[in-house]
């Protein structure tokens, strides 16, 4: 498959002697929406972590846009330079920033001509429906609007990957299930590359192509959604 | 006043009983006694600064405060010392802070108590190896010719100097744990785009700039409150200026009038302080996993030369000096002989001193930590305040409030005054202490014990109190290292013929062989760097247990 974005290639990681992830490989197409799904502890947030290098794996390798870019138990490119968007569990807003500060950070950090910020910010704030609450800082802002402000910095700096791991999990239902759809749709129109972390298989369904069912550090199964392709998609 | 709200939360069970609670009167005795005994005397000050002579209403003494030359002077010089202090214990203090939260460093622990231990080694101690190192016919001069330092020995500038090297640990405890307190994601969330020197300077720092600004704070005002190095190095400053008014020209109202510049001093960067820290004065929560690790690579050695040069400095010379200028082993035995009672007195008043810190704190403690938020605030506030309140000052309150006929004055003329004095200055920077250590216990185990049928004294000594056994011992362990080198109030409270070791060597160091001075605070600093390691052992010990968990 060359047109993979991403390819993990039999990687582990132990913390101590707890094995977390036991030789995961998968293959992430370029625009496609994968979901790692499975019980809190099962490694998924661990393989998002190696994705983006903020961990080394002790074996396999990663593969970015057909580089190299992790190999056994070193980072051969830094996590900045992976050119990857994050959303954190607990959604990590830089507090002593405002909303468009939190944004212009990603865009001065990646080199974006000053001149250009501005526009970028507004239009993306724009996108995820916060831009009243440009000059507010994260603390004031509800749940449901850091969530968004949260995916807004992940995007802002275009990345080519984006990682989040369950960013829905502070949520009420109901809230949750309007995110999902918003988040959906973003990724159809931006149609970024996405790997999603969650234990809710609803989610995963709504938001993923292809689910990876993962438990005790292993790739369990892959089920693709919507299609009959592996015949448990009706699951 | 600090207990009487207490019944508010996590203490429905005992709402609407017609009698106040076993925890309501004991708490109550509690804030009472705290009231009485530290914050009286300072309000006794107060009021007396407003009294002239043939007890009158009068602002005299702060007409001559203000039009004095002089005093203007003694603002200047004070103010100086403070933000020299502030400055020069940040510049040291928030660095090495950093590198022992975040660095790859090896032995931190150790490095961590061997970097405390100018904070812990009284101030007078290291003022007077500073004057053994730097006089003209100090060890400096005795090893090069000729000491280019001995113009500064009394100055302003070494007692900037001196104060700096005692306080920088305050700036790197307080660094450290900010830096640990951050959210290691914020770090990871900027490590994604941006490079780690960049996350250092733009995350990382921004969100402890705050911590490390009300460390610096409050290193001036306890630069602004010491009295021992300024005295020692003769350098004329309101704490030394109220000493002398008060004990060398008897003028009470001159001496209070000198000492309320400090009072407003110490509760405004009480309240600066405590509006930039908010609830982070307590926070003990660590953050496990920091994002950010400050990896120094080819600056290693630079790094641990500095850790060197910083140790060699500010703990190695003046420790070494003492103990060559006091020589022979006999010359500190009969040091130890000669000065046989005051030791004795040290050692005993300080334990007894830190015991009943300990008791009334444990209470004030719980108290602040289950009190409501405006409470809690106004609480703090307090605390720090007192803390910041000058030895001397609190020495003369005291002075103004015991010295009287009867139970007082009993109290007064013998050396339970010296205790009183303990208590008055370090009972406040105790219960905040215990306050952290309270808060890491849920109100849930005491509700639990509650529902459970267990009264609240029951559920308080079996439940509360041995889950707070780690901060009561490092509250003791504190309270008596600032107790035995307590100098400032000692001095000016101890009853005729009793002394204590800082008393003593303050008041032979003008005409006794510098040898014997010498030995003397060698011992002095030795009986505090003993529980420093004991505290430093027991600590390492609970880290790895909760580590093992």
């Amino acid at each position: 498959m060359s047109t993979a974005l991403l390819r993990l290639i039999e990687i582990s990681k132990s913390f101590g002697k707890r094995k977390v992830v036991d030789r995961v490989s998968l293959e992430v197409a370029e625009g496609e929406s994968v979901a790692l799904l499975g019980a809190s502890g099962c490694g998924k947030t661990t393989t998002l972590r190696l994705i983006a290098g903020l961990e080394t794996p002790d074996s396999g390798e990663i593969h970015l846009a057909g580089e190299r870019v992790a190999v056994a138990d070193r980072n051969l490119v830094a996590p900045h330079k992976r050119k990857i968007g994050f959303v954190f569990q607990d959604l990590a807003l830089w507090s002593h920033l405002t909303v468009a500060g939190n944004l212009r950070f990603v865009l001065a950090s990646l080199g974006v001509p000053k001149r250009e910020h501005a526009e970028r910010i507004a239009e993306m704030l724009q996108l995820v429906r916060v831009e009243a609450f440009a000059d507010s800082y994260p603390g004031t802002l509800s749940g449901g609007e850091q969530q968004r402000v949260a995916i807004a910095r992940a995007l802002v700096g275009r990345p080519r990957l984006l990682l989040l791991d369950e960013p829905m999990s502070s949520l009420d239902t109901e809230l949750k299930t309007d995110l999902l759809a918003e988040l959906d749709a973003l990724q159809r129109q931006l149609r970024v590359t996405t790997v999603y972390v969650t234990h809710d298989h609803a989610e995963a369904r709504a938001l993923a192509h292809r689910i990876v069912l993962m438990s005790a550090g292993r790739v369990e199964r892959v089920e693709r959604v919507g299609t009959n392709m592996t015949g448990k998609a009706g699951l | 006043m600090v207990a009487s709200n207490r019944t508010v939360k996590g203490n429905a069970l005992q709402l609407g009983s017609a009698l106040p609670s076993s925890r309501t009167i004991i708490l109550v005795v509690a804030g009472a006694s705290f009231v009485l005994v530290c914050v009286v005397p300072i309000l006794y000050m107060l009021g007396v600064s407003f009294i002239s002579a043939d007890g009158l209403f009068t602002f005299e003494n702060y007409r001559l405060l203000l039009l004095d030359a002089r005093q203007r002077e003694l603002l200047g010089r004070s103010t100086l010392l403070g933000v020299g202090t502030a400055l020069l214990a940040t510049a040291i203090g928030a660095p090495l802070g950093l590198l022992l939260a975040r660095a790859d460093l090896p032995l931190k622990r150790m490095l961590r108590i061997l970097l405390v231990i100018p904070l812990v080694v009284p101030p007078y101690v290291l003022a007077l190896s500073w004057i053994l190192v730097t006089g003209s016919t100090g060890f400096l001069a005795s090893l090069i010719g000729g000491s280019f330092l001995s113009a500064w020995t009394y100055s302003l500038t070494g007692a900037i100097l001196v104060l700096g090297t005692c306080l920088y640990p305050l700036s790197m405890l307080a660094t450290e744990a900010a830096a640990r307190r951050v959210n290691g994601r914020l770090e990871e969330a900027a490590l994604l785009v941006a490079s780690p020197r960049r996350v250092l300077w733009r995350i990382t720092l921004p969100l402890i700039a705050p911590t490390v600004a009300a460390a610096a704070l409050i290193i001036f005002v306890l630069a602004l409150a010491e009295f021992g190095v300024p005295g020692l190095l003769r350098v004329r400053v309101f704490t030394t200026e109220v000493f002398t008014a008060f004990s060398a020209l008897y003028d009470f109202g001159a001496g209070v009038a000198l000492a309320v510049p400090l009072l407003a001093v110490a509760l405004i960067v009480g309240i600066i302080a405590k509006l930039i820290t908010g609830e982070r004065l307590l926070a003990a929560r660590r953050n496990l996993h920091p994002g950010l690790i400050l990896r120094l690579g080819r600056w290693r050695a630079v790094v641990l030369g500095l850790l060197a040069i910083i140790l060699t400095v500010t703990v190695i010379l003046p420790l070494v000096t003492l103990a060559v200028e006091a020589g022979k082993p006999e010359r500190i035995t009969s040091a130890l002989r000669s000065s046989g009672d005051a030791i004795h007195n040290s050692l005993s008043l300080a334990a007894i001193g830190a015991t009943l810190i300990v008791v009334l704190a444990a209470f004030l403690g719980y108290a602040r930590a289950r009190s409501g938020a405006r409470l809690r605030g106004l609480v703090d506030l307090l605390f720090i305040t007192i803390f910041a309140v000058p030895s001397t000052v609190v020495g003369v309150g005291l002075i103004g409030l015991w010295n009287r006929s009867g139970l007082l004055g009993a109290i007064y003329t013998s050396q339970a005054i010296i205790v009183v004095a303990y208590l008055a200055r370090f009972v406040p920077i105790a219960a905040l202490m215990l306050a952290a250590s309270v808060r890491q216990i849920p109100v849930s185990v005491e509700e639990a014990a509650e529902v459970g049928g267990a009264s609240w004294w029951r559920t308080f000594t079996r439940i509360v109190l041995p889950q707070m056994r780690a901060g009561l011992i490092s509250a003791w362990v504190v309270s008596f290292i600032f107790c035995f080198g307590e100098l400032g109030a000692t001095l000016l409270v101890a009853p005729p013929g009793e002394s204590t070791l800082p008393v003593r060597v303050y008041t032979i160091i003008a005409n006794t062989p510098s040898s014997e001075v010498a030995a003397l605070a060698l011992l002095q600093a030795s009986v505090v760097l003993v529980p420093l390691v004991i505290l430093g052992l027991f600590l390492r010990g609970n880290a790895t247990k909760a580590s093992g968990a």
